[in-house]
C-alpha cells in the first residue's frame, strides 16, 4: 500500500539516532526487544487514541481535488474499509441519468443514454423493471442457437456432455447479461446467483433448471417465490447436500441446507437463530430431496415425523405426503420475519446502491419488504430513487461486471465466447464456480487488487478481430482526427463523462498521426484498464 | 530463539546495517570499523534478508474434520461415533497396511492420506496443535473465517487481517521489494488485508492477489509495453486507495516476477508437487521464496472441506483433500523448509466438524480442529493438547464436538513475535493476551 502519510519511516529515524546516541556502546539483546516494545507502543497508541476521532464524514459531493483527505489513524480500523466511500468523478454529472444508467446496467453504452434521456429517470427505471415489455427475441434467438442445452431439461441435459452443459450456460449467461436490453433484470439475475450460490461442479447440470425456473423466473419477482422456488430446486437439494439427509430414527440428519437458508437465504448470520434452530430445521426439512434425474420431491419413508421447535414455533410432526407441509411452514415464517425483512433489504441496498447504506435506508427499503410482500421491484423503486443515488459512492466494478462493460462498449461481432469465458476464470469470476453457498463476494477489498488481470484481457479483446470467436470493428475510430477518435471512445465507454486525466492521458498515447487499426486497439485497451472504467 | 533468531531486531535501519555489513566483509576487515560493536553477530546467510521468517500461511476453507486429519486413535469412543466413516488403527491387522493410520504417539496417528506429512514430523519439524480453533464459537463458514482472518471476533469495525497488520508493523525484509505479500488467490484474501490507513509508524505491506504468479503481464505488443504502463500509472495516480496502491503495486511486479523462471524452476530433494491448484500454487511461492524476491509471506487457500456427506476420509472425497494438502505441504517441506532456517507454515481452518458422523456419511459444522505448524523454527515432532479428554457426549461441546482448548491466536501470537521478529502482537490480535505455547524453538 501507498504510504499516506510522509512519515512513514518514522519508527525507524527515531530508532537510528537512539542507537547511536547511547554512551556505553553496549546493548543486550533483550534491550533491544524492550525498547522496542516501548516505542511501538507509544506509537500505536497514538494510534489508538487517534481512534476516538469522529469518522470522516461521508463524501457527497463531486470531488474537487483527485484525493481525499486522509482519515485519522484508527487501531480499530475505519468503519468504511477503503475504496467503500468513494465519491463519483468530477466530470460525472451526479443527478443526470448517467448515475442510474450506470447502475441498472451492465456497463452503460450510447443507446443507454439516449433512452434514459428520452424517459427519464422514473421513466428509464420503470422500463427496466418492466422488463417483460422489453423485446428481447433476437439475444434469446442467438442464445438458442448457439447454447441449446440451456433450455433443455434434465432428462436431456442428464446424458449431455457436462463439459458441454457448463460452458454452455455459462457462455449463454454471459451473453444474456452483455447484449440483452433488459439491463436491470440481468444485474438482478446476478445478485440472485450469488444470493442462492450453487457451484456447478458439485451440482451439474441440475444447475440449468436452477437458473431458470428459479433465478431467471423469480429475478424481479417476490422473494417469497424466489425463495420457495428454490427450496424445490433439485440443485440447489443437491448442493446444499439435503438430498442425502434422513430423518429415520439412528439416522442424524444434515445440517448444511438447513443452516444456510437462515444463514444466507433469509434471516442472516445474526437473525436470531441458534444452532437449535439449524438442528430442529434440518429435522423438518428430512424428506425434501430428489427422484429421477433431477426432479425435487417429498419422500415421507425418510422423513422425520416428531415434533420440532423452530425459532420458537411449535411445528407438528406430519406422516405421509402432509409431512411435507412442515417445511412449507417453515418457509412461510422465514419469508415472514422481520430479519429477513431486513437481511434482503441490507443486501440490495449494498449490491444497487451504497456498500454502507444508512440505518435509515435499510429501515426504509425492510418496510417496503414488508408492505409488499417481498416485492423485489417495489424494493429497487425506493433503493434507485433520485435523492440517495446522487448521493451515493461510486462502487467498483467486479470482474463479471467489468468484462461485460467491456463487451457492451465494444460492440464486437460474437461467433463465441469461449475464450471470454475462459478470461472470466482468469479474472476469477467465472460464473457458477464459486465453491461456498455466500456467492462471490461484492467487496472492492477483495476485488481490486487483482488488477493486471484486467489489463490483461483489456489487451486480449481489444485486439480480436476474428470471424471465428470476437471481431472489434475499429473504421469509426479512425474516421477522423486522434480527438475525434478520443471522443468517440468517450461516448462508447464513458458515457460522454471520461474524466480529465484519462483523456489527457489517450490523447498523449495517440499521439498526432492518422491512427492505425494497432494504435486504436490499444487505445481501446487503455480506455478499458483505466481507473474510471472500474467504476459505476 | 535459536542463533539467528537473537540477532533478530527487524528494523530497517538494522538490515541496512547488516547489508552494508555482508558487504564490507567482502571488501575487507577494515570496514567493519565504521560498526558499532554493539550489533548483534548475526550468521550471515547469502544475503542480509534471511534472519527473519517469511510466513507461509495455509486456509483450509469449508472446516476440516481435524478427527480424519490427526485421529485420535486410541479413543475407542472415536470408532464408536463414526461406525462408517473412521480411519482404522495402526495396529488394525483386519485391513491392509495402506489402510492404516501412521502412529505418531500411541495415542494421535496420521490418517493415511496425510502420510506424506510423517517425514517432517519425524524430523521434528512439523507440529500439531489439536483442539485448536477460535474460542468465540461460531458454526457459520464464514463469520469463522472473517474472525479467524482479521485475527479478532465479532468487532466489525476492524476490517484488516492479521497479516496484513503484521506486515504493516514492521519494516520490510527487503528495503523497497515491490511486493512484499501475495495472496495465490483472484481475490486478495482477508488474512491480508492492510489497516485501511498507513500512518506514521507503519509501512505498506505491498501486497497483492496474483491467482498464478507464471502468467503475470499486461499483455499486447511488447514494444509498446513501457508506454502503457506509463499511461497506467498516470491514470491511476490520482485512483483511490485500495485501488491506487494496489495498481502502482501491480506495475512494478510484472518485472519483478518476469525475473523469476517458474517454469524451470527445480524443486530441491526432487520434491515433487501434486498438480492440483494447491500444489501448483505452493510450487509458485517456493519459487518466490528460492529466488528472494523480497516476499515475505503468502497466504494460500485449498477448499473443499465442507464434509457434510460422504466424507469417505480412507477412500473418497476427504481423502483426495487430505492428499492433496499432506503431499503438498510433503513437497514444500522437502524443498523449502527442510532445505532452509527462513520458512515457518501455518496451516488450520475456521473450524472442525461434530464428532458423530450424520446419516449423510460426514459431518456437521463442529469447533476444534487440527492446526499445522511446520519449520526449522518450530519446535515440531509432537501432537500438543490442553485437557484432551475422551469424546464422550459428556465432554463435548453442546454434546457434539470437540472443545476449542487452545486458540490459534496463542499459536500464531508465538510465531509472530519469535519467527517474524514482530513484537507488535496487541496490534496484530488486537485485545487478545497471548500464552506462549512453546511452538517455537
Amino acid at each position: 500500500m501507498r504510504p499516506t502519510s510522509s512519515a512513514t519511516n518514522a519508527v525507524a529515524s527515531d530508532e537510528s539516532r537512539d542507537l547511536e546516541s547511547r554512551p556505553d556502546g553496549t546493548m543486550t539483546e533483550e534491550s533491544t526487544e524492550q525498547r522496542r516494545s516501548r516505542r511501538s507502543f507509544v506509537f500505536f497508541g497514538a494510534l489508538a487514541a487517534a481512534s476516538l476521532l469522529p469518522r470522516s464524514a461521508r463524501a457527497q459531493q463531486a470531488r474537487t481535488k483527485p484525493r481525499k483527505p486522509v482519515p485519522p489513524p484508527s487501531m480499530t480500523d475505519a468503519s468504511i474499509p477503503p475504496g467503500e466511500n468513494v465519491a463519483a468523478f468530477a466530470e460525472w454529472d451526479l443527478t443526470g441519468v448517467s448515475r442510474l444508467v450506470r447502475r441498472v446496467t451492465m456497463g452503460v453504452t450510447p443507446g443507454d443514454m439516449a433512452k434514459a434521456n428520452q424517459l427519464g429517470w422514473q421513466g428509464y427505471l420503470n422500463s427496466q423493471l418492466n422488463y417483460t415489455r422489453i423485446d428481447d427475441s433476437a439475444v434469446e434467438n442467438f442464445v438458442a442457437q448457439k447454447w441449446p442445452l440451456v433450455n433443455q431439461v434434465s432428462d436431456t441435459l442428464f446424458s449431455a456432455d457436462s463439459n458441454q452443459v457448463e460452458s454452455q450456460l455459462q457462455e449463454a449467461t454471459l451473453y444474456r447479461s452483455s447484449f440483452s436490453t433488459r439491463q436491470l433484470y440481468h444485474r438482478m439475475v446476478e445478485f440472485w446467483t450469488d444470493h442462492f450460490n450453487q457451484d456447478i461442479t458439485k451440482v451439474g447440470y441440475l444447475l440449468v433448471a436452477d437458473q431458470r425456473d428459479v433465478i431467471r423466473k423469480n429475478a424481479l419477482g417476490k422473494f417469497p417465490d424466489l425463495l420457495k422456488a428454490s427450496a424445490h430446486s433439485a440443485s440447489m437439494m443437491a448442493y446444499l447436500d439435503q438430498n442425502t439427509s434422513d430423518g429415520r430414527p439412528n439416522h442424524a440428519p444434515n445440517q448444511n441446507y438447513a443452516r444456510e437458508i437462515m444463514e444466507l437465504h433469509t434471516l442472516g448470520v445474526d437473525g436470531g437463530y441458534t444452532q437449535d434452530d439449524v438442528a430442529e430445521l434440518s429435522r423438518v426439512l428430512t424428506g425434501w430431496t430428489i427422484t429421477g434425474r433431477g426432479i425435487f420431491t417429498f419422500n415421507p419413508t425418510i422423513h422425520d415425523t416428531g415434533s420440532k421447535t423452530v425459532l420458537g414455533t411449535t411445528i407438528a410432526g406430519q406422516t405421509g405426503a402432509a409431512g411435507i407441509n412442515e417445511g412449507e411452514q417453515v418457509l412461510d415464517m422465514l419469508v415472514k420475519h422481520p430479519s429477513t425483512a431486513t437481511f434482503i433489504a441490507t443486501k440490495m441496498l449494498k449490491w444497487l446502491l451504497d456498500p454502507n447504506p444508512s440505518d435509515t435506508q435499510i429501515a426504509t427499503v425492510a418496510s417496503v419488504y414488508k408492505a409488499s410482500g417481498g416485492d423485489i421491484k417495489a424494493m429497487i423503486r425506493v433503493i434507485l430513487n433520485d435523492a440517495w443515488l446522487p448521493a451515493a459512492p461510486m462502487k467498483f466494478k467486479r470482474p463479471y461486471h467489468f468484462m461485460t462493460a467491456a463487451l457492451r462498449s465494444t460492440k464486437p461481432t460474437v461467433a463465441s465466447l469461449a475464450s471470454m469465458n475462459t478470461q472470466l476464470a482468469i479474472l476469477g469470476h467465472q460464473s457458477y464456480t464459486w465453491q461456498t453457498p455466500d456467492g462471490f463476494p461484492d467487496r472492492i477489498e477483495y476485488w481490486s487488487g487483482n488488477i493486471m488481470p484486467r489489463w490483461s484481457l483489456a489487451s486480449t479483446l481489444s485486439n480480436l478481430n476474428s470471424t471465428s470467436t470476437l471481431a472489434i470493428d475499429t473504421t469509426a475510430y479512425r474516421a477522423g482526427s486522434p480527438a475525434a477518435a478520443i471522443d468517440l471512445i468517450d461516448q462508447n465507454f464513458f458515457a460522454g463523462e471520461m474524466p480529465a486525466v484519462t483523456r489527457t492521458g489517450l490523447l498523449s498515447y495517440a499521439g498526432t498521426a492518422t491512427l492505425t487499426d494497432a494504435k486504436v486497439r490499444e487505445l481501446i485497451a487503455l480506455a478499458i484498464s483505466s481507473n474510471a472504467f472500474q467504476w459505476y | 530463539m535459536d542463533e539467528l533468531h537473537d540477532a533478530d531486531c527487524g528494523c530497517q535501519e538494522y538490515n541496512d546495517l547488516s547489508r552494508r555489513q555482508f558487504l564490507g566483509t567482502a571488501v575487507g576487515m577494515s570496514a567493519m570499523a565504521v560498526f558499532p560493536d554493539w550489533l548483534p553477530k548475526i550468521v550471515m546467510s547469502k544475503n542480509y534478508a534471511s534472519n527473519r521468517d517469511i510466513i507461509v500461511s495455509v486456509f483450509m476453507r469449508g472446516g476440516a474434520d481435524g478427527l480424519s486429519l490427526v485421529v485420535p486413535f486410541a479413543d475407542a469412543n472415536y470408532y464408536s461415533s463414526r461406525p462408517t466413516i473412521a480411519i482404522p488403527r495402526p495396529d488394525d491387522t483386519s485391513v491392509a497396511a495402506a489402510a492404516r493410520g501412521t502412529n505418531l504417539d500411541n495415542f494421535f496417528m496420521l490418517s493415511p492420506a496425510m502420510a506424506g506429512l510423517f517425514p517432517a514430523f519425524q524430523a521434528t519439524d512439523l507440529l500439531i496443535v489439536h483442539g485448536a480453533g477460535q474460542l468465540y464459537v461460531s458454526r457459520s463458514h464464514f463469520d469463522a473465517q472473517r474472525y479467524m482472518e482479521v485475527g479478532k471476533p465479532v468487532d466489525q469495525t476492524l476490517v484488516s487481517g492479521w497479516l496484513g497488520r503484521h506486515l504493516a508493523s514492521i519494516p520490510p525484509l527487503k528495503p523497497g521489494a515491490p511486493l512484499r505479500a501475495l495472496g495465490v488467490a483472484s481475490g486478495l484474501q482477508k488474512t491480508l488485508v492492510p489497516p485501511p490507513v498507513i500512518t506514521s509508524g507503519m509501512y505498506d505491506t505491498n501486497t497483492l492477489p496474483i491467482a498464478d504468479p507464471t502468467n503475470f503481464s499486461i499483455g499486447g505488443a511488447s514494444a509498446t509495453q513501457t508506454a502503457r504502463i506509463n499511461f497506467l500509472k498516470g491514470d491511476y495516480a490520482g485512483a483511490d486507495e485500495p485501488v491506487h496502491g494496489e495498481a502502482l503495486a501491480a506495475t512494478a511486479t510484472i518485472d519483478l516476477l518476469k525475473s523469476v523462471s517458474f517454469s524451470t524452476y527445480k524443486p530441491q530433494n526432487a520434491a515433487v508437487y501434486p498438480n492440483s491448484s494447491f500444489g501448483r500454487a505452493m510450487r509458485s511461492v517456493a519459487a518466490l521464496i528460492t529466488q528472494d524476491v523480497g516476499i515475505e509471506a503468502a497466504q494460500v487457500d485449498l477448499g473443499g472441506w465442507d464434509t457434510h456427506s460422504g466424507q469417505d476420509p480412507n477412500a473418497g472425497s476427504m481423502f483426495r483433500t487430505m492428499q492433496d494438502f499432506a503431499n503438498t505441504l510433503a513437497a514444500f517441506y522437502a524443498d523449502i523448509v527442510a532445505t532452509r532456517t527462513n520458512v515457518t507454515l501455518v496451516a488450520f481452518s475456521e473450524f472442525g466438524r461434530n464428532v458423530r458422523e450424520n446419516g449423510s456419511n460426514g459431518t456437521d459444522h463442529g469447533r476444534a480442529s487440527a492446526l499445522f505448524a511446520m519449520g526449522k523454527g518450530i519446535a515440531g515432532g509432537r501432537v500438543i493438547t490442553k485437557n484432551w479428554q475422551p469424546l464422550v457426549r459428556q465432554n463435548l461441546e453442546a454434546g457434539q464436538d470437540l472443545k476449542v482448548t487452545i486458540d490459534y491466536k496463542d499459536v500464531l501470537s508465538e510465531i509472530v513475535q519469535n519467527r517474524l521478529g514482530n513484537p507488535n502482537l496487541s496490534f496484530v490480535f488486537p485485545a487478545w493476551t497471548p500464552t506462549m505455547l512453546g511452538v517455537t524453538r
